[in-house]
């Protein structure tokens, strides 16, 4: 009886497995995806700063005309970094939401 | 508390660890035990200074309490011991768990291929319908492995044939089967498979000698153990146990109880009330059975048999089951070190051909078939003993569960009555198990309110269990949404339109701000987005180019998401499987 009952809990667990479909989380892979690329970009920034050279970046300087205060230098990363988490944020709570409506409409 | 005794019927594990708890706590009982020696299925019987278990008895549980009252009671003379346990098949040991090398090298490389074939063909063609044991093992095993390996063993061991094994039944007793419980022990690394442990520990004569260590604490806080008594009748009224009349040499005693805990079997115990119980009842006890075991040891004028501690014969020309090298559990159970006592098990009902062979013949059975195995010779044998033990393990046919629920109800209707241990509660109690029913048996005699049916095999502590539970629920809760399948066209769908957004808005941003150093940069872009310019129309296409590598990118992310979880969740099945019928055998 006992055994019948956690033998019937173990096969709706089961089920939900196999029949369920992955909802995501749109804030936590928002705030993910805004430290990865808020990261990416501050280390990337700040590479090149302690690489130094003749000219510091030129490509990479490109970015202040969408990131608007952006330079190749410390300060400059912490803006970058400021930008890339905001975008990355942005980005990916936009996946997120998309996804989920999706899957719901599917559903 | 009332002042009159608790009588426990049966000094085997449970019954003492009942008794050992109260006489800790100033309640002195009276336990009454049949044989002639404490310890129940699990004692250590002696001859000539050999020392030998009714079985092999590994001394292992997940349980703190019960682990540290282990080590309390024999400190250093509680042994460390390396498991080694084989399959002997034809001539040859095979490793438990099965190896797939050894086993091809061992069965060779014709039979090893049939093996492999039929593995696959059941992984294309499983039975539609698993109703009994033969066809859950097949179905994860191949045919031709359950032939090989499992068919003969469990059918030794059970004496029917394995497609009269019900399947509920075998996954009652395989453990962790669960999908969701394979995956979270898999990710958390939990093991609940007590085969793959390598390691246990064994009284240094064997666990004989833990009971009487229980038997003198007992004692020694002022209760009694009265052996050679045998129960023979409860005088019930108004839902109480009145008295337990026992008989000792002859002579027959009254004990006037306040509570009673009995690890008597079951259905002995319902014959024994007086008055009788409902004939319900009586026909349920009836229907409940038993297997029983007999152990014929033979002690060898070899100093080397095997290394291991037991084998398992799956051979089917022989009957025995099972082989103990009491030596190598501890090499103080035998007191010649030139000399090896093994211990030849066979199962049995009582009253079937084997059971009723006397105990020469079953000797010169047990001495022949040690030949036949290639193992010894039968000149090898010095010396022999038969020991039959009826009651040995519950039997679970199909309808137990309802003949066990009739007797459970009724007992419950007898206040002061509690039943523990592996035959007083009809279950594949280990000792560890069997030892918690008896405490907190002990504990409701001084208040606490125990389900002690609520234990099982995989029961822990009830306060570690109260933490862990509540850990326990939310990893499952947890992982069952973790694992679901990822939606592959909302994922590519989402990373698309995000994508092309982007792009979008960076084209278009660039067009607004006009002239920008930027823009030769952004024109490369037309590389790969081709008809790409910085023109609205230009942002458009960059918008579609986007999407579709979003949207590629998010459908094959999300197809090798599912891929690899798919994969994890079959690997984690199949190691659970195995481990979980690694347990089943494992069992007896």
């Amino acid at each position: 009886m006992e055994t019948k009952k956690i033998n019937n809990n173990n096969r709706i667990k089961e089920e939900k497995l196999f029949k369920g479909v992955l909802l995501l989380n749109a804030k936590i892979i928002g705030l993910v995806l805004g430290l990865m690329f808020g990261l990416m970009l501050f280390v990337a920034t700040n590479w090149l700063v302690i690489k130094g050279g003749y000219q510091i970046g030129p490509h990479l300087e490109l970015l202040n005309q969408y990131f608007i205060g952006y330079s190749v230098s410390f300060w400059g990363s912490l803006v970058g970094f400021a930008y890339g988490f905001a975008l990355g944020t942005l980005s990916g709570s936009l996946i997120g939401w998309i996804y989920n409506i999706i899957v719901k409409l599917r559903n | 508390m009332e002042n009159k005794p608790v009588v426990v019927i049966g000094a085997g594990p449970a019954g003492l660890a009942a008794a050992y708890e109260l006489s800790r706590k100033g309640i002195q009982p009276v336990v009454i035990e049949k044989a002639d020696t404490v310890g129940g299925i699990a004692r250590t019987e002696t001859y000539k200074g050999y020392h030998f278990d009714i079985g092999g008895h590994r001394f292992f549980t997940k349980m703190e309490r019960i682990n540290q009252l282990w080590h309390e009671m024999l400190g250093d003379d509680f042994l460390k011991v390396s498991r080694i346990s084989r399959i002997y098949y034809k001539g040859c040991f095979y490793d438990y768990p099965i190896r797939v090398f050894n086993t091809f090298f061992n069965l060779g490389f014709l039979e090893s291929f049939l093996i492999a074939i039929s593995y696959f063909k059941v992984q294309f063609r499983p039975h539609a319908e698993e109703v009994n044991f033969e066809q859950w093992v097949s179905n994860r095993f191949g045919k031709r492995l359950f032939r090989t390996f499992f068919k003969t063993y469990t059918e030794k061991v059970w004496g029917i044939s394995c497609h009269q094994i019900s399947s509920d039944w075998a996954a009652q007793r395989i453990k962790g089967l669960s999908l969701v419980v394979a995956i979270s022990n898999a990710l958390l690394g939990v093991q609940n498979a007590k085969s793959l442990i390598s390691t246990f520990n064994y009284p240094l004569k064997g666990p004989g000698m833990m009971w009487q260590r229980f038997r003198e604490k007992i004692e020694a806080n002022g209760g009694q153990v009265r052996l050679n008594s045998e129960a023979i009748r409860l005088r019930h009224d108004n839902g109480r146990i009145l008295s337990v009349l026992h008989k000792k040499n002859g002579v027959t005693a009254e004990i006037f109880n306040g509570h009673v805990i009995s690890s008597l079997p079951i259905t002995q115990l319902a014959n024994m009330l007086e008055p009788s119980p409902p004939d319900k009842v009586l026909e349920a006890a009836q229907r409940l059975t038993y297997r029983a075991f007999i152990i014929v040891i033979l002690i060898l004028n070899k100093q080397d048999l095997f290394p291991d501690q037991w084998i398992y014969i799956h051979s089917p020309e022989v009957k025995v089951g099972r082989i103990q090298n009491f030596k190598n559990w501890s090499a103080a159970m035998v007191p010649d070190s030139e000399k090896t006592s093994i211990g030849m098990e066979y199962f049995c009902n009582v009253g079937d051909e084997t059971w009723t062979m006397s105990d020469t013949e079953l000797a010169d059975m047990a001495s022949q078939e040690l030949s036949v195995l290639g193992l010894s010779e039968v000149s090898d044998v010095t010396d022999r003993l038969v020991i039959r033990q009826p009651y040995a393990y519950p039997v679970y046919d199909q309808d137990y569960d309802s003949h066990l629920k009739v007797i459970r109800d009724y007992f419950r209707t007898i206040n002061n009555l509690q039943t523990v241990g592996r035959n007083g509660m009809h279950r594949y109690n280990n000792m560890d198990h069997s030892m918690q029913t008896g405490i907190m048996a002990a504990q409701n005699v001084m208040g606490a309110n125990h389900d002690l049916w609520d234990i099982n095999d995989e029961s822990e502590y009830h306060e570690e269990k109260k933490q862990k539970d509540k850990w326990r629920i939310l990893t499952k809760d947890m992982l069952v949404p973790a694992f679901n399948r990822m939606d592959k066209l909302a994922l590519a769908t989402a990373l698309g339109f995000t994508f092309g957004l982007l792009f979008f808005i960076a084209t278009t941003w660039t067009l607004i701000k006009g002239d920008s150093i930027l823009s030769p940069y952004i024109l490369l872009f037309s590389q790969y987005f081709i008809g790409y310019t910085l023109t609205l129309k230009g942002a458009f296409i960059a918008f579609g180019y986007s999407f579709t590598w979003g949207f590629l990118a998010g459908w094959l992310f999300a197809y090798l998401r599912n891929l690899l979880f798919a994969a994890y969740i079959y690997w984690a099945r199949r190691k659970s499987e195995v481990l979980t019928l690694i347990d089943f055998f494992d069992h007896f």
